[in-house]
């Protein structure tokens, strides 16, 4: 296959590693694809469209503000020096103003009368002009909270702080510096003032460790009082760094870079504050660009050791968060409105990417440190609690009453992802053995022994933190207690010190013998498929990953072929060649053998690669147009029955067959099959036109597909289908057998065998490599108060308390919403455990279990100061999903952004100081709800206009999505790739992302827009044509095929671009499918609806959006 | 012992009847107690039969076919049936005829001609190719290595022994059936069906891809004819035996034993019966007319799906006579239903089934055989695909030349017989077709109801017992010679093994006779030997049949009857009692057929009594006497080799004995030739004699298996040796450990309480005579 790039890392497990001692297949081990930060950077560029990526952009305040900005923006030249301006340090700074009283807020310029800000503690930044730095400001406070971006800023932050080097790229210049120079004077500040807004003094505290930033939200502490930041309004003098960024993004500096920068920040922020009315520069004009995406990591996978910053997480400290306000245009959606202004949509909250991974500990001080956002990139150490990769809570404190979380209308709940790819520094998971006896674990609740349980009288006996019962302490298992009541082996005991281990399951967890590995490849090969070189693909895919399956007498291989009957193979070594086995009764399947169709691998190789080679050709001149799926995974079902394992189906053809088959059995044939051919008829005509019949042609056609899909999953078999089609293939239907056996669906339209192939080989691939275990059960538990109230993901429930998993991969993350049954203290700790019990694919019994412990709360300020915006998001994500099937879109879009308005309405009424209603206030930490919902409702599965076969793919893909996928399918990336060649040698690959905003895209320009499943490769009108020739191999855009496949070209620049997406696929596990869209072609078209915060047939533009919620507050308030 | 070729008692028509000469009466009929019957090899071949390559001449009432016996007007072109008397005109062609040119059916000796039809009537058409046979294997592989071995090379060899163009298709079965596609290339490749599933024709067509379509006869037909064979995608299945002999023996070869596990103390996983109904299936997708045969080898009973016979827990036996007869066989009836319906398949469809079942339990062939004996498959019972019994035969099935079966197909059988007579049914391999008609009888026996019979495979010596019966209408006793004769004419038209259609018209006469005139000529037109087979078959034919059938009571009934009626005797006085000696042999028959394994069934397993009647209602007369009372020689250094008696008494230590019933062939060597033998004297020069007097049995005996079909169980032995038994059983016992005293020195004596022929004859003129 073309230049494949493994999506992940090859399985660890097999390789040499494995073997040894542990043969625990540690996910650990695994390159980790890097996870970049995922988050978009939000770039203040202003109307780019001179220079698309460079950093500084002059932004000319297009519209509103009334504030020089735009003055000066013009009086930049376009982007070369970015610096020149003295910014404010950007966003840093300004986070980190914390304001203790009232929850700051970061007013957006328009409206707001400077004035008032100043006034307020907390303050609302003046609109625009009003607040001195306001970037920073608002950044500042936004920097509490951690919002996703917060990481990544940080480090921009003190890129910032450090002087800005002269570089022409804001970007490259924030970045490179961060810590060096610069930063340690910023840091060693830090500490000292944290009164300032400075991260400091907090974070200080927060961290012992010193010498790392403190963290944004320490920043913010400071009471300083520095009203939450305005948003325009950006003191120029104060900042002493020069964030072009920050004074870009009034708004959006919020999220900036808290930290760093804050150190310096602070002192600009306090005066800039008052003076900011007037201050004419408001915002904006440097126009830098923060990209510090861009940055180079500082640490290498290698340098655990001394990560330069960690993600302190001062949040306890602070009582409050800072908040972005939006000064919306008041009342009037319209721009224009208040006079006053308009909304800047520059300045508007957007995602900054961060750029160096940070190094997190779970635990600080024996509290609970707020995980960084999911997208970006970190490094976990556990020390207590487990890595936020595995389970994530929406809120990080927990309310101690069911009240106080409904007064919020916020969510409770858990994203669990037991078995996430680490990253490659983190140190792998202890198993720990406690022999014959198994782990120790609660005698009442069962918990497993974890950190939290407390030992008491010498030693002898412990409670429960989940359930509080007092146990004693196995006899072999005592152990005295030292001066801090710990036990004097806690630290050495990785089950008493870490918030994730596995224990090797005993006995009584195994009702037989751990299962094989089993594979078991099911490829359709009906004319369609193979006329379309789908089943020549998929049996090149399986021929090739056959190499990366386990070696051993554990791994067991079978494969069978269907159109419209089924053909098993025989595969034993006894025999000449393979022999072909046909079941033809297709109404009420069956295995065509006990034994022999699932054949050791080391039996049957060759036989098998004769057999993968063959069957291309053997079925060429098949005439079946049909194609039994659901009788051909039933019989592929029945032969797996006695193992289970994992059935790799490579469907392509039409869904028919199984219809007819099956209605037979329940109904007269003919009924079966005219109500089989009108739903194939409609999901082709892809209907939209009425609402009730989409919701069918969403849910599975009928319920026997379910009833097998639960008998799969209770004998271990996990289905996972590839979809190589052209045409509508029912989605909806097929994808009930993957969601319920813990499987997934690979949806590849249209096929097309010149550019799929290579992504189906290395889906495929990850698929059998990944970390991964069989005949799993999970299970979360709480601590007395809360109680799971539902799980959802891809999985079987047969019993409420427990999921099952025929399979369960380092991908699949299960969504665990939490309800109180009970007040919690506050001031006391809530636990969560999600103990896993599975096989891994070398065939150990091994339960991996994962703690949580939070804080819980009685304020409501701590619930949005501790929001994590990645997990709420997802979670919102996924339970729009689950309506998609059963509720009408429209009711879906309004009730996500209810969703949305409510808990910003929550935060308004209760927690802003702000008295006019005039300024849209988000709380900081969930600044970019706003955005994300929008671009919720703008996406594939919430359009009115999508295929349903892409709904319904959509939907099914969601729900098993982790957090740090969850983001970028709705909010893409999008880089610049006509360009790639001329940043600087030390950063990082990834160019600088660009806002989703057709505004950013230039007629000259290529631009790669990913979402870590699809990619779109979009040609502006007027490209240069040897960048074309460069990168493509062609030089007009009326040459751009249908159809692509990566090349690399000996030049720098197709070197760059190649590297650009090989970074991107290692990070999202994906080898990506792309797309080439044209400008004014109708592939032009998809490319311009991923552009979320225009304006289009689906929604209103970002801007308009804002406009909107704030009216809908305006007038729940009133 | 070629009997036939010796005295041929058949003769040209090969029909042999109780009586020659029938009583005018039903009434008087019913009083001969032997009912009339006539036994008929409807092909069998004899030399004298002329072949005539042109259509027959029918007669356009009753559409008898001319024969010799019409009265012809060779002026006025015009001949007359002697069935309804119909006049009838000779067609232009004959327009030759004369009484010096006849053609070759109005020879009176030709009662018997044979016409050479084109195997289509298709006027368009008259090359039609012919429909090559087809031979569908079914192999059971639930059994041990040693006999899937035994079975597999058994199986080559008769691939190798199949006209080349003759059509073959592979079916194995244990747990799952396995429809093999020999004309797949790329790889062996299988269907597979579920054992456990019944499943119809239409799914199995389905299911295989021969879907509906070009199975229509009316459309298929002229492609038909251009492909030399079927264009309904049924030669992925059925391939010419020479382009798939290579892959068959691969294919052989690697075939291995069931695989699907069976637990300890449980019989494997058999599915006979779908493996039958899938063939059969498969076969439906062949053009109607082509003549085709299923071959089952099966090697233990049918345990799963339709068909079962018996549980797969080995704790549960397979049923006896017991079970059937105390009703506690409880798969019996189901099965027989099945078998019944899959034998109504294949004969609607014109196919055979043959059965060669290898097993020491029994394998279903009580169940099975509605369908073999429907569709007038062979049969044969052996203990081992290794025995020469399975080999042997099986090899004979596929043989050219002289020993051929001559297996023939989709052949019909028609009679026509003269007013008055009425036929009740037959009793043999074939199917009534219920064609109804002014003959046909008011009671049914065996396959009535009809005066057309279908045998979808017929063999050279295949037999059938007509059982007919008279109107009971008092006739018009017209006098006059017309009426004096009655004629019975038999129309077989098949398929022979070159696939060409073929005509045989027999048509016989004899004669009315006024019984309660002249009883003498009636006695003289009794024939005791077919009297005694046909007496066997109805008796075996009811026992099946009728519930609580005492056959014994039933036959000693009839004889006595019989010897009351025909025997001269004073009343009450037992020793006054002659027989005529037309009728002296047959209480003797009586005697042996009461003791044979057809009535004592408590011998044997339900599969042999089935197996033995199968084979007894098809065979000639002559083979059926010997299966009722066995033929002994005796070879002694005193005389030649002669008859002896079937009694104890023969056994003498210097004799050698021969016995031939039929299913085994005993040579049983007295005492003292079994001691010379054993000190090697045959093996000296001096000591010829003694060499030819060993080897002369063992001829004859190899004579006999040569001829006979199935292969007969050799069993050699020695006196007092364990298989003498073989021969004991068989014999009279005159000399029981009751009498032991009187016995010739040198004999032997039987371990039994059953009476001796003396004693039964005694009772028997005790109560013939009784008033």
């Amino acid at each position: 296959m073309a230049a494949p790039v493994p999506p992940g890392a090859p399985r660890p497990g097999a390789n040499a590693r494995q073997q040894s001692p542990h043969p625990n297949f540690n996910p650990n081990f695994q390159t980790n694809p890097n996870s970049l930060a995922d988050n978009m950077q939000n770039m203040n560029l202003n109307r780019p469209h001179s220079m698309p990526n460079s950093g500084p952009r002059p932004s000319p305040f297009g519209q509103p503000p009334p504030f020089p900005q735009s003055s000066v923006t013009a009086g930049f030249p376009v982007a070369s020096p970015p610096m020149s301006r003295p910014g404010p340090p950007p966003g840093m700074v300004g986070r980190p103003a914390v304001i203790p009283a009232g929850p700051p807020q970061t007013t957006l310029p328009a409206n707001v009368p400077p004035g008032r800000p100043v006034g307020l503690p907390v303050s609302h930044p003046p609109p625009f002009g009003s607040r001195p730095p306001p970037a920073s400001l608002s950044s500042s406070t936004g920097g509490v909270v951690l919002p996703s971006s917060a990481f990544p800023s940080s480090g921009v932050s003190s890129a910032s702080a450090a002087p800005p080097p002269s570089g022409a790229r804001p970007s490259s210049f924030v970045s490179s510096s961060p810590l060096t120079g610069g930063p340690a004077g910023p840091m060693s500040r830090a500490p000292a003032g944290p009164s300032s807004n400075g991260p400091p003094a907090v974070g200080a505290g927060a961290l012992p460790g010193a010498p790392r930033f403190p963290p944004a939200a320490i920043v913010s502490q400071p009471p300083v009082g520095p009203p939450p930041s305005m948003m325009s309004a950006r003191a120029p003098a104060q900042a002493p760094t020069m964030r072009s960024v920050l004074g870009s993004s009034a708004v959006s500096s919020p999220q900036t870079p808290p930290l760093p920068s804050a150190s310096s920040p602070f002192p600009a922020m306090t005066q800039a504050r008052p003076p900011p009315l007037g201050s004419p520069y408001g915002p904006q004009t440097w126009s830098m660009q923060p990209q510090q995406g861009t940055q180079p990591p500082h640490i290498p996978g290698s340098t655990h050791a001394q990560p330069p910053r960690m993600f302190g997480m001062p949040q306890q400290a602070l009582p409050n968060q800072a908040m972005t306000n939006i000064p919306p245009a008041m009342g009037q959606p319209g721009a224009p409105m208040s006079g006053s202004s308009k909304i800047d949509p520059n300045q508007i909250p957007r995602p900054i990417p961060n750029a160096t991974p940070i190094v997190y500990e779970t635990r600080h001080g024996n509290s609970a440190n707020p995980p960084p956002p999911a997208t970006s990139d970190y490094i976990v150490r556990d020390t207590g609690n487990c890595s936020p990769r595995y389970m994530r809570c929406t809120i990080n404190q927990i309310p101690c009453t069911a009240d106080l979380l409904t007064t919020s209308a916020m969510q409770l709940a858990l994203l669990v992802q037991p078995m996430a790819l680490p990253h490659p520094s983190e140190d792998p998971i202890q198993v720990v053995d406690f022999g014959e006896s198994g782990p120790v674990r609660c005698s009442r609740c069962k918990g497993y022994i974890n950190p939290f349980m407390k030992f008491i009288d010498q030693g002898r006996k412990f409670i429960c933190n989940l359930c509080g019962f007092t146990d004693d302490t196995p006899r072999d298992y005592h152990c005295n207690l030292g001066p801090d009541g710990r036990r004097r082996d806690a630290d050495e005991r990785p089950e008493l010190c870490r918030g994730t281990v596995e224990f090797v399951a005993s006995k009584e967890y195994m009702v037989r013998d751990p299962m094989p590995a089993v594979y078991f490849f099911l490829i359709d090969v009906s004319m369609n498929a193979v006329q379309t070189g789908a089943t020549a693909a998929a049996c090149s895919a399986i021929n090739q990953v056959i190499s990366d399956l386990p070696e051993g007498t554990r791994t067991l291989v079978g494969i069978a072929t269907f159109d419209s009957t089924i053909h098993f193979y025989n595969l034993k070594r006894a025999l000449q060649q393979p022999l072909m086995l046909i079941v033809p009764d297709i109404q009420d399947v069956y295995t065509p053998l006990e034994t022999d169709v699932i054949v050791q691998l080391s039996e049957c190789r060759q036989h098998l690669e004769l057999l993968l080679e063959n069957i291309p050709t053997m079925f060429q001149t098949s005439t079946t147009a049909e194609s039994c799926f659901g009788a051909a995974i039933k019989a592929a079902f029945l032969a797996m029955k006695s193992t289970g394992g994992k059935l790799l189906v490579f469907q392509s053809g039409k869904f028919s067959c199984t219809y007819s088959t099956f209605a037979v059995l329940e109904f007269l044939p003919s009924v079966g099959i005219g109500a089989l051919s009108s739903r194939e008829a409609e999901g082709r005509t892809n209907i939209s036109a009425s609402e009730k019949e989409a919701h069918k042609l969403l849910q599975p056609a009928d319920k026997i597909l379910k009833t097998m899909a639960i008998e799969f999953a209770e004998y271990q078999v996990c289905v996972d289908v590839f979809v190589t089609t052209q045409t509508y293939v029912d989605i909806a239907s097929i994808s009930v057998i993957p969601r319920t056996t813990g499987g997934q669906v690979y949806y590849y339209y249209p096929f097309s065998a010149v550019s799929d192939p290579a992504k189906l080989y290395n889906d495929l691939r990850w698929n059998i490599t990944r970390p991964q275990g069989f005949e799993a059960v999970m299970r979360v538990r709480c601590s007395q108060g809360i109680q799971v109230q539902d799980y959802s993901g891809n999985f079987c429930k047969r019993i409420p308390t427990d999921v099952d998993l025929a399979g369960i991969d380092c991908d699949k993350c299960i969504l665990v919403t939490l309800k109180h049954d009970d007040k919690l203290q506050d001031g006391s700790e809530c636990g969560f455990q999600c103990a896993l019990l599975y096989t891994t694919v070398y065939g150990q019994r091994r339960i991996r279990v994962t703690n949580l412990s939070l804080p819980c709360t009685n304020m409501l300020s701590n619930l949005f100061r501790s929001a994590d915006l990645d997990t709420q998001f997802t979670c919102f994500l996924k339970q729009a999903a689950i309506e998609i099937p059963t509720c009408p879109l429209l009711q879906v879009r309004d009730h996500v952004t209810n969703l949305c308005i409510n808990i910003l309405l929550s935060y308004r009424k209760f927690c802003a100081t702000v008295s006019s209603t005039g300024q849209l206030i988000l709380p900081e930490a969930l600044k970019l709800l706003p955005l994300y919902t929008l671009a919720l409702i703008k996406s594939r599965g919430l359009r009115n206009d999508g295929r349903i076969d892409d709904r319904s793919f959509w939907f099914n893909y969601v729900s098993s999505l982790s957090t740090p996928l969850a983001i970028p399918l709705v909010y893409p990336r999008m880089f610049a790739i006509h360009n790639v060649d001329s940043k600087d040698g030390d950063e990082s690959v990834l160019p600088p992302t660009i806002p989703l905003s057709s505004e950013h895209v230039c007629d000259d320009g290529i631009y790669l827009l990913e979402n870590g499943e699809d990619a779109l490769i979009y040609f502006g009108s007027s490209v240069d044509s040897s960048i074309l020739q460069q990168l493509f191999g062609f030089t007009s855009v009326d040459e751009v095929p249908t159809q692509f496949v990566m090349q690399q070209f000996s030049n720098p620049l197709s070197k760059n671009f190649n590297d650009v997406v090989n970074v991107i696929r290692q990070q999202r596990c994906s080898y990506l499918r792309f797309t080439l869209c044209k400008k004014g072609d109708p592939s032009g078209m998809l490319f311009v609806s991923c552009m979320v915060e225009d304006k289009n047939a689906n929604g209103p533009s970002y801007v308009e959006f804002l406009v909107h919620i704030h009216r809908q507050i305006q007038m729940k308030m009133s | 012992m070629s009997e036939m070729a010796n005295m041929d008692p058949e003769g040209i028509d090969a029909i042999r009847m109780t009586w020659n000469v029938w009583p005018r009466t039903k009434v008087e009929a019913s009083k001969c107690v032997i009912p009339l019957a006539a036994s008929i090899a409807p092909i069998r071949p004899h030399t004298d039969i002329p072949m005539l390559p042109y259509a027959p001449l029918r007669c356009k009432t009753c559409s008898a076919v001319l024969n010799a016996f019409a009265r012809v007007d060779f002026m006025a072109k015009i001949w007359i049936c002697p069935f309804c008397y119909q006049r009838n005109h000779f067609p232009p062609h004959y327009a030759m005829i004369s009484e010096t040119n006849l053609p070759g059916e109005l020879y009176p000796q030709y009662t018997t001609v044979q016409y050479a039809l084109q195997s289509f009537p298709d006027p368009n058409n008259s090359n039609a190719p012919q429909l090559p046979p087809v031979f569908v294997f079914v192999l059971d592989t639930c059994m041990i290595e040693e006999e899937l071995e035994f079975v597999k090379s058994a199986m080559k060899q008769a691939i190798g022994l199949l006209p080349e163009h003759a059509l073959v298709g592979f079916v194995s079965f244990g747990t799952q059936v396995q429809v093999h596609e020999l004309g797949f290339s790329d790889m062996s490749k299988v269907y597979v069906f579920r054992g456990s599933k019944e499943i119809s024709k239409e799914q199995v067509l389905e299911q295989l891809g021969l879907g509906s379509a070009g199975r229509r006869p009316t459309v298929g037909y002229l492609k038909v004819l251009q492909n030399g064979y079927t264009n309904t995608g049924v030669n992925r299945f059925l391939l010419p035996a020479s382009d798939c002999e290579y892959t068959l023996d691969t294919l052989l070869d690697e075939l291995q034993t069931d695989q699907w596990p069976v637990q300890a103390g449980h019989r494997a996983s058999r599915c006979t019966g779908v493996a039958l109904s899938v063939s059969a299936g498969l076969l439906a997708a062949c053009l109607p007319g082509t003549g085709a045969r299923i071959i089952a080898l099966v090697g233990g009973p049918c345990t799963e799906g339709p068909g079962t016979i018996v549980s797969k827990d080995l704790s549960e036996p397979v049923r006896s006579h017991k079970d059937l007869d105390k009703d506690a066989a409880p798969y019996f009836k189901k099965a027989v239903k099945f078998y019944d319906s899959l034998a109504k398949q294949l004969v609607s469809q014109g196919h055979v089934l043959d059965l060669f079942a290898s097993a020491l339990d029994q394998v279903g062939i009580a169940e099975m055989k509605v369908a073999v004996e429907r569709t007038g498959g062979l049969v044969v019972l052996a203990e081992s695909f290794g025995h020469s019994v399975f080999k042997d035969s099986f090899k004979r099935v596929f043989e050219d030349g002289e020993h051929s079966l001559g297996l023939c197909f989709n052949g019909m059988l028609e009679i026509n017989c003269s007013k008055d007579i009425k036929i009740q049914g037959v009793i043999g391999p074939c199917t009534s077709l219920e064609k109804k008609g002014p003959n046909v009888g008011d009671t049914v026996i065996g396959e009535g109801n009809t005066t057309a019979w279908k045998m979808c495979g017929l063999n050279k010596s295949t037999s059938l017992t007509v059982l007919f019966d008279l109107s009971s209408t008092e006739r018009s006793n017209v006098p006059g010679a017309a009426n004096s004769q009655f004629y019975l004419q038999f129309l077989t038209s098949y398929q022979d093994p070159e696939g060409k259609t073929m005509l045989r018209v027999t048509t016989v006469t004899r004669q009315w006779v006024d019984s309660t005139v002249s009883s003498e000529e009636l006695l003289r037109g009794f024939d005791q030997e077919t009297a005694a087979v046909v007496m066997a078959r109805i008796t075996s034919l009811k026992m099946e049949t009728e519930e609580g059938f005492d056959a014994t009571r039933w036959l000693d009934r009839n004889l006595i009857r019989l010897c009351s009626k025909f025997g001269d005797y004073r009343k009450d006085d037992p020793s006054s009692f002659t027989l005529n000696p037309c009728f002296s042999l047959f209480p003797q028959f009586m005697f042996n057929l009461r003791r044979s394994q057809f009535v004592q069934v408590f011998n044997n397993s339900p599969d042999e009594t089935a197996y033995f009647r199968m084979l007894l209602n098809r065979e000639n007369i002559t083979n059926a006497a010997v299966m009722i009372q066995p033929s002994l020689i005796s070879y002694s250094f005193n005389s030649l080799p002669q008859p002896a008696l079937l009694d104890v008494a023969s056994i003498s230590a210097d004799r050698i004995l021969l016995l031939d019933s039929y299913f085994s062939i005993v040579v049983f060597h007295g005492m003292t030739i079994a001691q010379w033998r054993n000190m090697g004297y045959q093996n000296q020069p001096e000591h010829r004699a003694f060499a030819e007097l060993l080897q002369a049995p063992q001829a004859d005996a190899q004579m006999i298996i040569q001829e006979r079909f199935p292969v007969p169980r050799l069993v050699v032995c020695d006196q007092h040796g364990s298989q003498a038994r073989f021969l004991l059983a068989k014999l009279n016992p005159s000399a029981t450990y009751n009498n032991s005293s009187d016995i010739a020195a040198g004999s032997d004596i039987i371990f039994t309480d059953d009476v001796s022929l003396q004693v039964f004859f005694e009772h028997l003129q005790r109560l013939a005579v009784q008033s």
